[in-house]
């Protein structure tokens, strides 16, 4: 079996020695291996290849110059002597007629280098054989573009749609046909000539000089939707996303991932928000409804605190609970709702529906459906206010500024990534270096003279900056001034973003930070709305999902 | 009040409302700066690395002062073509850092952001790119570039091309070192030459072309002959000139300029000064703006720089000039930021060498996968081979990536251990 990772390696050339192909793009469970031959900061499937050869997971491999990663990858497996055979293969950037000469060469390289390894002779008859023509798919479709997307990615996206997804990145997008002369050819010159031109001559990958054949990708008209994939420190497609955020007529979801499986309950939120938008889910709607029942419950399930609202079949909010979320989402969310009961003196019979959500709501056994955060907040801030039209929301672990339309439709939202720059947690660490209580760091935010700017976005390097100004005995009003303008300018980066429009609301635990709120009123150059119930906006909007199913 | 910081701020905020107004306010201060080396220069340096970074601005003022008869370049191209045909030069790493030293960088940084340009990518071209989407970046008559060494090269040109509307010609150098690669290589860039000739209207002048690969060959020749005269001597420098260097030795490789600049340095290391200070090899890029570094290595005769490998790598390539394609395309080849790493490490170890070196610092640049990838092989393999190696992580450009605290630390500690060293008698190679 040998191990591949890219759509311009030969994988017909090794049915010429009887074996079999594998695409290795597994998502890694953690990069233990990896980071101790390599530096931490390469791309996550870089890395990702490198954990699988050092676990030997992969002993014989062929990898692609595509890019610099790549190079490294194969230097540092070579070096380790993890794979029985390890080949990288020289890929022109253009397919001219030179470039195709020298990948030809390259390709009766890799045979004979294989060869040499295998100790059998290359049947040529055999590898003619396994060329085929594959099925165009027909009808409506998601595409996942960008960099490749792991095994377990595909099939999270493939879950929460309903319409077919089509893996269109550079692993699933695979398309090498030969005529039937190539086919028939025994001149070897010959064909690898002809297989080299094939390679060459599929839909380009973005490291492709020319990558302007990857327009009909966009252009096909059964696409409905696209979901981009990009990585931390591979930066090939961040331009083409940008490209295609502007000029794009279907919706596009960017998301972000390191390659491994850390994050998915995050990138779970932002494809199922994004399913919501396009109406594509496939999600089963309310069932088992309490049709008796006088009110009903939405259940929000953050990292830090879980929240209930309790709602009459009028919409007017009966009671709330908030309390920490600890000791698993389901016990906390039980523990919410009876406390919001207990608030309104009402009985668990007599609720009619209940709709979770939040990080945890998959985790919750008492719902009737769930919604993603992003929807529900969306919702739950129009029925707070229906002028707002862009929702700053930050939380213990993320940041998310959601761009609604007049009627609480989430047209375009974005989150951070997986790093904790500029989130709840970031505020967290900074009070703790500075010693302070995150109440104190509320107020003395607003009181600075010196005018302090926090370079560092990272939170490990920011704390470090932060741990150095005390060092030179800067005042602590001045450094958290600092931090808060920190938070300011990504949040403002990311409100540029989603195309953030007045009246902006503010949501989540940070809205009560009263020097962050500043500071993120002096980049926008608006106020920000922020109500008393901003943090049971996510609930809020549950319990008006829970609302509507009843109507329906 | 910090000068520089107030201009830079002011350049980024007219970036956003007047490109032109702030491409006109940049040049100002440029060519304030370019006075202020003219007539008052920093006299602890040596007057050939106060001559490159002359050079360095007028390189760039020109450039942008005549958009016309100028090539956006990446640095690892040959200049030979283009120093034929009368084009001027200017480059990515050029353009970013000078705007880095105005301090108008961080704006942007967060232009290129917004245009899709992921964080993770060198903050070199991010600033570049930022510029140029900002509309400050005057249109150039075209592009040439290389993949060698730098696969930002392959994003950022070819968006270049396409914002301004202008054509470019890619150097694909592969990954193999041979004959066959050689001659490749050869070709592609006497097509390069058609299309600089195709282009402008004018065939390149072989002749010329002949000149200026001569030229380069005496350059290279003078800059051995300065590394091999370094051993047990300190020839004042710092971080910025070490950058200028790099520029110099690659950005107007096969003009009279760089041969003055070759001919100055070996002329001045042969007269200067004995020194048992401790002697480092630089590795990538130039952190030239950042305190630690400055405090720790510029014009310090504790701690110097003797050799950094993105100024002295290809000059360390013998080639024929009576093949003037050939020899141009065997620096390509042959480079040690191209190829596997085995021949970089080579490199370091040949240059640690003939500068009789203490130790190597590995700068590991934000983004930079190229470099970043071999870090631990790199050390590893310095280390065994006897040469201490500190992997020194940070950002040329982008102060966001950068820990000054860490730095100072990691520096500060591997001086001490160098030093320590040197005093058992454990120095240099």
């Amino acid at each position: 079996m040998v191990c591949v990772v890219c759509k311009y390696t030969p994988f017909e050339l090794f049915a010429g020695f009887g074996e079999d192909v594998r695409v290795l793009d597994g998502m890694a469970r953690d990069f233990d291996l990896s980071d101790t031959v390599s530096h931490v900061n390469l791309c996550g499937f870089g890395k990702s290849v490198i954990q699988a050869s050092l676990e030997g997971r992969a002993p014989q491999l062929v990898l692609v110059n595509c890019c610099d990663v790549m190079r490294r990858s194969y230097e540092i497996i070579e070096g380790s002597g993890s794979a029985e055979f390890v080949h990288l293969m020289d890929l022109p950037h253009s397919c001219g007629p030179c470039q195709i000469k020298n990948l030809a060469r390259q390709l009766k390289r890799l045979k004979d280098a294989y060869a040499r390894f295998c100790g059998k002779p290359f049947n040529l008859k055999a590898c003619q054989a396994a060329f085929y023509n594959p099925e165009q798919p027909e009808g409506e479709y998601v595409a996942v573009l960008g960099v490749r997307a792991g095994r377990e990615m595909q099939q999270m996206i493939e879950q929460v749609f309903s319409m077919p997804v089509r893996n269109l990145t550079c692993t699933g997008n695979r398309r090498v046909v030969l005529d039937d002369r190539a086919l028939a050819t025994d001149d070897e010159d010959e064909f690898f000539l002809e297989y080299a031109q094939a390679l060459l001559g599929q839909v380009p990958c973005r490291r492709m000089v020319d990558p302007s054949g990857r327009r009909a990708l966009l252009e096909d008209p059964n696409c409905k939707g696209i979901v981009y994939h990009s990585m931390k420190f591979c930066d090939f497609y961040g331009p083409e996303y940008a490209q295609i955020k502007a000029q794009a007529d279907i919706p596009v979801l960017k998301i972000e991932s390191d390659f491994t499986l850390q994050s998915k309950e995050q990138l779970r939120t932002r494809i199922e928000a994004f399913a919501e938008t396009l109406g594509d889910t496939k999600g089963t709607g309310m069932s088992n409804i309490n049709e008796g029942g006088s009110y009903v419950a939405g259940i929000d399930s953050g990292s830090t605190s879980t929240d209930v609202v309790v709602m009459d079949r009028e919409g007017a909010i009966v009671s709330t609970a908030i309390i920490p979320t600890g000791g698993g989402a389901a016990k906390s969310a039980e523990e919410c709702l009876d406390g919001a009961l207990r608030e309104g003196g009402i009985d668990r019979s007599d609720i009619a529906a209940i709709v979770t959500t939040g990080y945890g709501r998959a985790y919750i056994d008492a719902g009737n459906d769930s919604v993603t955060e992003i929807t529900c907040h969306a919702k739950g801030a129009h029925y707070l206010n229906p002028q707002v039209r862009t929702i700053i929301d930050i939380g213990g672990q993320d940041n998310k500024v959601i761009r609604v339309d007049e009627k609480g439709n989430v047209v375009n939202f974005v989150m951070n990534d997986k790093c904790a720059a500029g989130t709840g947690r970031f505020l967290e660490m900074m009070a703790n270096a500075l010693g302070i209580s995150l109440g104190e760091m509320s107020q003395l935010g607003l009181s600075w003279e010196e005018d302090i700017t926090i370079s560092a976005m990272c939170s490990v390097f920011a704390e470090s900056e932060v741990v150095s100004l005390v060092a030179q005995s800067k005042a602590v009003p001045d450094i958290v001034h600092g931090l808060d303008n920190s938070v300011a300018s990504k949040i403002a980066s990311l409100s540029k973003r989603v195309g953030g429009a007045d009246v902006y609301m503010m949501t989540g635990g940070v809205a009560k930070n009263a020097g962050v709120v500043d500071a993120i009123e002096k980049k926008l150059g608006c106020k920000l709305y922020i109500s008393d119930k901003a943090q049971l906006c996510g609930a809020l909007g549950a319990a008006l999902f829970a609302l509507e199913g009843l109507e329906k | 009040m910090d000068i520089v910081r107030t201009f830079g701020g002011t350049v980024a905020s007219q970036a956003k409302v007047n490109p032109d107004r702030a491409r006109r306010l940049l040049m100002t201060g440029w060519r304030a700066k370019q006075a202020q080396l003219a007539l008052a220069p920093d006299k602890r340096l040596p007057k050939s690395r106060q001559y490159a970074g002359r050079l360095a601005m007028d390189t760039i003022l020109k450039a942008m002062s005549h958009p016309d008869r100028a090539a956006a370049i990446s640095i690892f191209t040959p200049y030979e073509p283009l120093e034929a045909a009368g084009i001027l030069p200017y480059s990515v790493e050029q353009m970013s850092s000078f705007l880095a030293g105005t301090k108008c960088e961080g704006a942007f940084l967060e232009t290129a952001g917004l245009h899709g340009f992921c964080e993770t990518m060198c903050s070199y071209h991010r600033t570049f790119l930022g510029a140029l989407s900002s509309g400050i970046v005057p249109k150039p008559r075209f592009a040439v570039y290389t993949n060698l060494a730098c696969d930002g090269n392959l994003i950022t040109f070819p968006f270049l091309e396409q914002k301004l509307g202008i054509p470019g010609f890619c150097i694909d150098v592969p990954f193999e070192r041979s004959e066959e690669a050689v001659a490749d290589v050869a070709r592609q860039i006497r097509e390069m030459t058609e299309f600089v000739g195709d282009v402008t209207g004018k065939p390149v002048d072989e002749d010329r072309l002949r000149e200026a690969v001569a030229r380069g060959c005496e350059s290279a020749t003078a800059y051995r002959g300065f590394l091999a005269s370094s051993p047990g001597k300190r020839l004042p420098s710092d971080m910025v000139s070490e950058m200028y260097a790099f520029l110099t030795n690659h950005l107007l490789m096969g003009t009279k300029e760089t041969l003055r600049f070759c001919r100055m340095l070996e002329h001045e290391m042969k007269e200067a000064p004995q020194s048992d200070g401790v002697r480092l090899i630089w590795m990538n890029t130039m952190p030239y703006s950042q305190q630690p570094v400055i405090d720790a290595i510029n014009c310090n005769d504790r701690a110097f720089v003797v050799a950094s490998d993105l100024a002295a790598d290809h000059m360390l390539i013998e080639v024929d000039p009576g093949k003037p394609y050939e020899a141009m395309a065997r620096r390509m080849v042959y480079s040690a930021f191209g190829g596997c790493t085995q021949a970089r490490i080579d490199r370091e170890l040949q240059l640690a060498r003939m500068t009789q070196a203490d130790g190597a610092v590995f700068f590991a640049h934000w983004g930079c996968k190229a470099t970043l990838g071999i870090s631990t092989m790199m050390k590893n393999a310095l280390e065994e081979a006897g040469l201490p190696c500190l992997i020194l992580d940070g950002d040329g450009l982008d102060e966001s990536n950068r820990s000054d605290g860490q730095v100072a630390t990691r520096l500060g500690a591997f001086l001490e251990m160098l030093e320590a060293r040197k005093a058992e008698g454990k120095g240099a190679l």
